[in-house]
Parts: structure tokens; C-alpha cells; sequence
């Protein structure tokens, strides 16, 4: 796709065979079909192996700290929504460290769109247990195996008020670039679940495993605004369903809180007001 | 009736107690009890001693006035306003000699048999007439409130204009009528019960340029005045009437106030905002600035500005939420990962806490990381009078940021470019020619990762140059007493108003001292500190706490001479000092 160059910066380095590869590429194809400008572009990431994204996507990027992905993004969407706000988490930095954050971005409905690289181990850090991993995961840091159930962030998000849930599979890049650009052009907060398999950490939750345990929702653009349907889809045992599983329209947490939309906190021409600042005093008169 | 205060020969100095149950309004009257003589030309000041409780909890106010300037409750207590038994058991022997007691008649039986020698005591129909004529027993806090302006001889058209001030958006003309009503009950009750020779009439003088406000009040209005337009916070005492008065007053200048999940949230979301071009700020204490130690050192590491204010109050951990202490003076200069330029101001009255709060910001920006706010619960919560800031301009400076039409000629621009002064530009996101990445791991000048021994040495010495860039910017620590003192005293913050106090007690004894207030906790004023200590014997260094904190850091930024005797005067009982206790060290040393 001719546009896609127009994202890339720096040349990655995973492990070969990595899902954040396809992530990436699907990432630049969204944001070139969009039509987006770079310099209106902010890529916010936690820590762990997605976090060198904004070393390898070129837009603005801000490489925070694990798990403060939400707040990061949400205070730069709140002083300029003009700006694309995406932030790029994986499963320890969203749904461990970072799980407050997420849903109150969730409930917020704030406009940002959180990609979530679900590889269903904490792969940076050599390979511990993490919250989506299967029950039983035998890892360095489980060595009997994990006895919690993993959680679903798509789950959790759907009872907090997201209006955007869709799941994608690093493996299928173009179903990926089609999710990644709805939720771009969604109006408040999406969540984007990417199963994407650690080539190094998890040997269980392989490209094959997820084929044999995928399936692709044949779905238009329309709304799904169906919580219902949403939830059966998010909770059948061993299937993830892949699409856009729930989309609503509600007014964003920036649209109902900013006093003018026209006018983003970031370029108000900040001068003393000594005359509006005297008229506050006399309250203290 | 004006009157030039220095021919004033009566009372010069008053302090009222206000005591009863949380949930009596005990803040309500004391606040407008301070207003009252702040209007009627005193200096007025606050002290509250209030649990963490809503409802039911002993609960006591002081309010004091003065016709010259104060900033503390004072030593002693005139009068006592008691809501109930206890508050007559608890602070009647507390009383100056010559004090009044006011309460209600169902309860003075219980005034101590002693305390008729000393004290001339009142008793007046409060919770009774409430009910009955005025329909709730929250009214007796007006009728107190008429009581007293008898006895004081405070403007009644004074207090009209305050409670219409209070109330006009939120209650109904009914309402303030039936409260004026209840004041001039109390008033004629005054007046009945009240013999004319036991009346402390005070001197009604004009309040022209003063304002009477809390340091979280002065410390909002300055942020506002500096141009900050975005804030996060989550609720916590002593700090939260930072943001809740900003909350439905920011909007008018194009910003919002937004309550978050908890303090990572809050100053993550200030350094995003930052980043993204806003001025931004958070608030917090206790625990809450414990929780910002992590993105603390974010801001150092990707020199985003953002400005924090710490209202400290007791701990350790939830310690007492509603008290005041210096517990924390440390924290924000040695605590979070790893090393990072800071910079901590200490605001040592209102007026203080309104201009920090402006130079907060322009520092922030200037050097391109945290500036913290530091006061105390007793800077934060009490109201103390100041004199009406404005008249020189105050001015916005937003450093090395660079708008699009300045980035343009610029042939290359990296966002950590290393300069001489360590301060790089710095372009907001959006700018077309300007696109990079901020980076909490190492980073090269560009901005992009980078684990190379060189670029990590390089730029850890860029960012600790900048602190250097800013030093003539900084506040300068003021210096009270005589120069030629050799007694010495060190301290910052609240305790200012109780030291400057004892201080003036020293003065009339002809005792020489001298007082230098930190202003610029961090970086250190070393060089004014040694230059303040060339001629002292004796030192005392005061503060609100247990291990000495300030000394502490004295000591390790100061060399201090063998001959320099030295010695801390601490307090960790969840009060501030009293002039008569930093007076009795002082003259215990001398």
C-alpha cells in the first residue's frame, strides 16, 4: 500500500515470527487508508515488547511508564481532541498494572482508541504468567502451573461502557487493518483485543492454536449495538470471535467536559488576565 | 466610623474559639466570623483542629484578628463560642483572664465553678429560638453569629453582604432572609444579656486591597492567573479544594478540571496534557504523593513541565487525615527512581502560595520539568489575610516551546537536543515539521531508544545541567530580624506566622534574632544559607516533624561550621507551633 511509508521509521526488532510484526504493518495500513497525517498522530505505549512501537510507527509517540497508557493518552485527547490518540498496550500493561485506568477510559468513553497486544505472557521480562494466560500455564514464573482463570479485557470493558470492542489475530493482518481503522474512526473510547502469539514464551497459544480456535465474524459496517450478542460472543469456550463485537454511539467524555471543542486547551494563547483574575479576588473580599 | 489604628488603645489582638460537634457548622460560622473582622478592617486568621469524621465528633475553630499583620492562631483564647457541654468542659479553662464565654443556656450548668473569677460567662437562647422560631437547629449558628457582633461590635450590614455572598446561587431569597433574621436575633439578644462595660468593641477600619482565602484557594487563583487550563486530581484532605474550587471556574478560560481514578492517573494524565501543550497540574497528599513518586521521574525523564501541589498533613500512612505537619519535606526532593532535576517551592504564607504558584509554572516550563508546590494543612485549610497581588503584572513564560512558524527555519529539530544550557526545544503534538517521541527509557537526542554508554552518559548530564539555566529565576529566601543577630532561626512554610510572632516578643525584649525562610526548598539555597550564618552563635532550625527533616538537609548541603550550635525545635503532635512555644526555645537558648 503506497501510504504505508509514510508510518514507518525505524526497522523493528522482535523475535522473528513475533505477532507484533503483523500489528505494525496493519497499524500503518489503517493509518495510510485513513488518510492520516503523522504530526496529528499520537502513538501512546506502555512497557513491555510494544512498547518500542513509536520507534518503529512514525507519528508523535510518548513511551510512558507500564501500565499509565490510559491516563498518558487521555490527557493529551482532553487539551487537543483534534489529535488521533491510540494507545498501544499489551495484556500485563492493560489488564494487570494498568486495569483501573482502562476502565475508567472505558466508562468515560474518552476518544482514544486502546490497542491491547494480547500475547497472553509477560514476554520482556522472560516469560511470567500473566492475567489472560490459560489456566495452567506452566511458565518461569508458574512452575505448577497458573491456578487463576485468565480474564477478558473485552468482558470487562463491555460492563464499563466502552462503546467500541473488537477483537483481531496478529495472523490476520488484513481483518486486523480493517478493525484498526474502524476504531479510528469510532467517536469515543474502543478497545482492539489482538491475540498475537510470543513466538518465544508461549508455546501453547500458537498461530495454529488460534486458527483452530478463531473465527471470523462475517460482519458489515454497521453498528453491533447489541450487548448481548457481544457477550455470547465474548464468553464461548475455547472460540474467540473475531470482528467488531460491540460499536455504539454515545457523546465522548472530551465532547462533555471540554468547554469548547473549536477551541483545544493546547493552543489557547495563554496571557496574564489580571482583569478576570482581579473580578475572581473579590469572592476572597 | 473610621478609626487610624495607631491611635487605637484597646484591644489590638483578639482570638475567638468556636467549639461543638462536626456537623454544628462550627467551619460555616468561623468562616464568616473571619470575614466579618477581616471586613471590618483586622488582619483575621484561622486555626482548625477538626476529625476525620462528618457528623457527631468534637470539633474546634479559632479565629483571630489582629490589627497588625498575623499569621497563626496566637498562644491564647478570648472568647469561647460553645455549641455544646463538652466544648465548655474542654476549653473554658483555656481562656485568657477577662475571657467570655458564650454558649447555650441548656448548657451552662456545666461551666466550671472556677472559671466565674476569671471569666464573665454568657448564656443565650440558641438551639431553642433555632428550632422554634427560625425552623432548624442550624440556625443558631447565625444567632451566635448576631451574639458576637453585639459583643464585638461588628457591621451588621457587613455580614448581610457575606451571607448574601455565600448563599445567593444556592439558596432561595426565603432563606437569606430567615438567616439575616436569626443574626438579628442574636444581636438583640447581645444586647439584652450584654452589659455594655463587658463589650469588646473593636475598631471598625477599612479592608481596602486585602483578601482573606485558604493557600488551596491562593495556590487555584494562582493557577488560573499562570495560565493552567487542564488539572487532575482525586479527592484527598487536605488538597482537594485546590481542583474543587478551580472545578466550576475553569471553564470561563477555556479549560477543565478532571477527577480521576487515583494519583497515577492524576499526574500521568497532567504530564499528558503537558506534553500535548497544555499547562497542567495536579494536587495531592499523604499517600496520594507516595502513588506520584512513579510518574515523578517520568516528567523528570521526558522533561515534560507539570506542576504538582503537596498539601502535607500527618502520617505515616493514613496517619490523621485532617491535621497538619512537615513530614514530607524530603519526599519530593529525594524520592522516585533514579536521579532527575527538581525543583520544590515552599510558600510560606498566602500570598506566597498565590505568586509560587505563577513562577511554578514559567520554572516548569523553563526547564522543562516537575516544579512542586509544597505547603501544609494549616497553609492550605485556614484562612489568613493578604494583601490584594496585581498590582505589577505577572508574566507567562513558556521556555524553549516552539510554535510552528519558529520550528520552520530550524534545519533539524531534535527534541532532546543537547545544548549548552541542557534545554532543548520543544514543539507540541500536531506541529507539522515537528514529529517525534518522547521516551521514559534512555534516549538519544532525537528522542528514539537508545542503550549506548555514551548517548546515556551525555544525556544524563543534559538534563541535571538544566537546573543550573534557571537558578537566577529562582525565589529567593527572605531574611526577618535583625542582620546582626547571632541567634538564628531556620525554617519554611506555615510555621512562618508563629516564629515571626515570637520573634516580636524577642524585639520588645531587645533580644536579637534573625529568621531566613526557605523559600526554594530544592535546589537547595546553599550559597544564601552560608552567607545568613557568617555572624550566628546559635541556630534553631524549626519544623513540623519528628527526625528533623530540614536540618537533615541542611546538613548535607551546607557546610556548617564546628563553632555553629545547632539545634532543632520539632513538632509532630498534629499542630503547628504557637509563638510562645518557638519564643520559649529561643529565649532558652539564648
Amino acid at each position: 500500500m503506497p501510504g504505508r511509508d509514510l508510518f514507518t521509521l525505524l526497522r523493528p526488532t522482535w523475535c522473528p515470527g513475533c505477532g507484533l510484526y503483523g500489528i505494525l504493518e496493519a497499524l500503518k495500513r489503517a493509518a495510510s487508508s485513513l488518510g492520516l497525517d503523522p504530526a496529528s498522530v499520537v502513538l501512546v505505549t506502555g512497557i513491555g515488547c510494544h512498547g518500542r512501537f513509536p520507534n518503529y510507527f512514525r507519528s508523535y509517540g510518548f513511551h510512558g511508564l507500564h501500565g499509565r497508557v490510559m491516563p498518558i493518552a487521555s490527557g493529551i485527547k482532553m487539551v487537543n481532541p483534534d489529535l488521533t490518540v491510540i494507545g498501544l498496550s499489551g495484556d500485563g500493561d492493560a489488564y494487570s498494572i494498568g486495569l483501573n485506568h482502562l476502565l475508567h477510559a472505558a466508562r468515560r468513553n474518552i476518544g482514544i482508541l486502546a490497542v491491547v497486544v494480547n500475547n497472553r505472557v509477560f514476554a520482556l521480562t522472560q516469560g511470567q504468567a500473566s492475567p489472560t494466560s490459560p489456566q495452567g500455564f506452566v511458565s518461569i514464573s508458574t512452575p505448577f502451573g497458573t491456578v487463576e482463570p485468565p480474564l477478558d479485557g473485552l468482558q470487562l470493558a463491555l460492563s464499563a461502557g466502552a462503546t467500541f470492542l473488537a477483537r483481531g489475530f496478529s495472523g490476520e493482518v488484513g481483518h486486523l487493518t480493517h478493525l484498526i481503522a474502524r476504531g479510528l474512526k469510532h467517536r469515543g473510547f474502543g478497545l482492539i483485543d489482538i491475540l498475537s502469539p510470543c513466538v518465544t514464551h508461549n508455546k501453547i497459544n500458537t498461530y495454529d492454536w488460534y486458527r483452530e480456535h478463531s473465527e471470523i465474524l462475517d460482519l458489515t459496517n454497521n453498528l453491533q449495538p447489541d450487548k448481548n450478542q457481544a457477550w455470547h460472543w465474548l464468553t464461548q469456550p475455547d472460540k474467540f470471535f473475531l470482528g467488531v463485537l460491540f460499536e455504539e454511539e454515545r457523546e465522548s467524555f472530551e465532547e462533555l467536559v471540554l468547554p469548547d471543542l473549536n477551541q483545544p486547551i493546547a493552543h489557547l494563547d495563554l496571557k496574564p488576565e489580571p482583569e478576570k483574575i482581579r473580578q475572581l479576588m473579590e469572592i476572597f473580599r | 466610623m473610621k478609626q487610624d489604628p495607631s491611635f487605637w488603645t484597646g484591644i489590638r489582638d483578639i482570638s475567638i474559639l468556636i467549639g461543638g460537634k462536626a456537623g454544628d457548622g462550627v467551619l460555616f460560622t468561623g468562616n464568616v466570623l473571619a470575614k466579618l473582622l477581616k471586613r471590618q478592617g483586622w488582619w483575621a486568621v484561622t486555626y482548625r483542629d477538626f476529625p476525620s469524621n462528618i457528623r457527631g465528633e468534637a470539633t474546634q475553630y479559632t479565629v483571630r484578628a489582629s490589627l497588625d499583620t498575623v499569621e497563626n492562631r496566637g498562644d491564647a483564647v478570648d472568647i469561647l463560642l460553645a455549641f455544646d457541654c463538652e466544648a465548655i468542659h474542654k476549653h473554658s479553662l483555656r481562656l485568657n483572664r477577662g475571657g467570655v464565654v458564650l454558649c447555650d443556656g441548656a448548657d451552662a450548668a456545666v461551666l466550671p465553678a472556677s472559671a466565674g473569677e476569671n471569666l464573665a460567662s454568657f448564656a443565650f437562647p440558641l438551639r431553642q429560638p433555632a428550632r422554634q422560631q427560625f425552623g432548624r437547629e442550624i440556625y443558631k449558628n447565625m444567632i451566635a453569629l448576631g451574639v458576637l457582633s453585639y459583643l464585638l461590635d461588628l457591621e451588621l450590614s457587613n455580614l448581610e453582604a457575606i451571607i448574601r455572598d455565600i448563599y445567593i446561587k444556592r439558596k432561595s431569597e426565603e432563606v437569606i432572609k430567615l438567616n439575616l433574621a436569626a443574626a438579628k436575633f442574636g444581636w438583640e439578644q447581645g444586647q439584652r444579656l450584654i452589659p455594655p462595660e463587658e463589650c469588646w468593641p473593636l475598631p471598625r477600619l477599612s479592608d481596602e486591597g486585602r483578601l482573606i482565602l485558604s493557600g488551596d484557594e491562593a495556590i487555584a487563583l494562582g493557577a488560573l492567573a499562570a495560565g493552567c487550563r487542564f488539572f487532575a486530581a482525586y479527592p484527598i484532605c487536605p488538597a482537594s479544594e485546590i481542583w474543587q474550587w478551580l472545578a466550576p471556574r475553569i471553564k470561563a478560560f477555556g479549560g477543565a478540571v478532571v477527577q480521576v481514578e487515583d494519583e497515577l492517573a492524576a499526574l500521568n494524565m497532567a504530564i499528558g496534557a503537558a506534553f500535548a501543550g497544555a499547562r497542567a497540574m495536579t494536587s495531592t497528599s499523604g499517600p496520594g504523593a507516595s502513588l506520584m513518586m512513579e510518574a515523578f521521574s517520568l516528567a523528570g525523564m521526558t522533561e515534560t513541565p507539570v506542576v504538582v501541589a503537596h498539601v502535607q498533613r500527618v502520617g505515616p500512612s493514613t496517619g490523621l487525615p485532617t491535621k497538619t505537619q512537615q513530614g514530607d519535606i524530603l519526599q519530593w526532593i529525594f524520592g522516585s527512581h533514579g536521579e532527575f532535576p527538581r525543583v520544590v517551592l515552599a510558600p510560606g504564607g498566602v500570598e506566597e502560595c498565590f505568586h509560587f504558584t505563577i513562577a511554578a509554572f514559567n520554572l516548569a516550563e523553563k526547564y522543562q520539568g516537575p516544579v512542586i508546590i509544597l505547603t501544609d494543612l494549616d497553609m492550605g485549610q485556614n484562612l489568613r489575610t493578604m494583601v490584594m497581588p496585581g498590582s505589577e503584572p505577572w508574566t507567562i513564560d513558556r521556555g524553549r516551546l516552539l510554535s510552528a512558524s519558529e520550528l520552520e527555519p530550524l534545519k533539524k529539530f531534535r527534541r532532546y537536543e543537547i545544548t549548552p544550557d541542557g534545554i532543548s526545544p520543544r514543539v507540541i503534538p500536531g506541529t507539522p515539521a515537528g514529529v517525534h517521541v518522547v521516551e521514559s527509557v534512555e534516549h538519544d537526542e532525537s528522542g528514539l531508544r537508545s542503550e549506548d554508554p555514551g548517548v546515556r552518559t551525555r544525556m544524563m548530564e543534559k538534563r541535571m545541567r538544566k537546573i543550573k539555566a534557571i537558578e537566577a529565576d529562582l525565589i529567593p529566601p527572605l531574611i526577618f530580624g535583625d542582620q546582626e543577630a547571632e541567634l538564628a532561626i531556620l525554617s519554611l512554610g506555615s510555621t512562618r506566622g508563629p516564629i515571626l510572632e515570637a520573634m516580636k516578643r524577642c524585639h520588645q525584649e531587645d533580644r536579637k534574632v534573625k529568621f531566613f525562610q526557605v523559600r526554594t526548598l530544592w535546589p537547595f539555597p546553599s550559597q544564601e544559607v552560608n552567607h545568613f550564618l557568617k555572624n550566628v552563635r546559635r541556630l534553631l532550625v524549626v519544623e513540623n516533624n519528628y527526625t528533623g527533616q530540614l536540618m537533615t538537609l541542611l546538613q548535607s548541603q551546607v557546610r556548617i561550621d564546628s563553632g555553629l550550635e545547632m539545634e532543632g525545635l520539632r513538632k509532630y503532635s498534629p499542630d503547628n507551633f504557637t509563638p510562645q512555644e518557638v519564643y520559649k526555645a529561643l529565649t532558652g537558648m539564648a
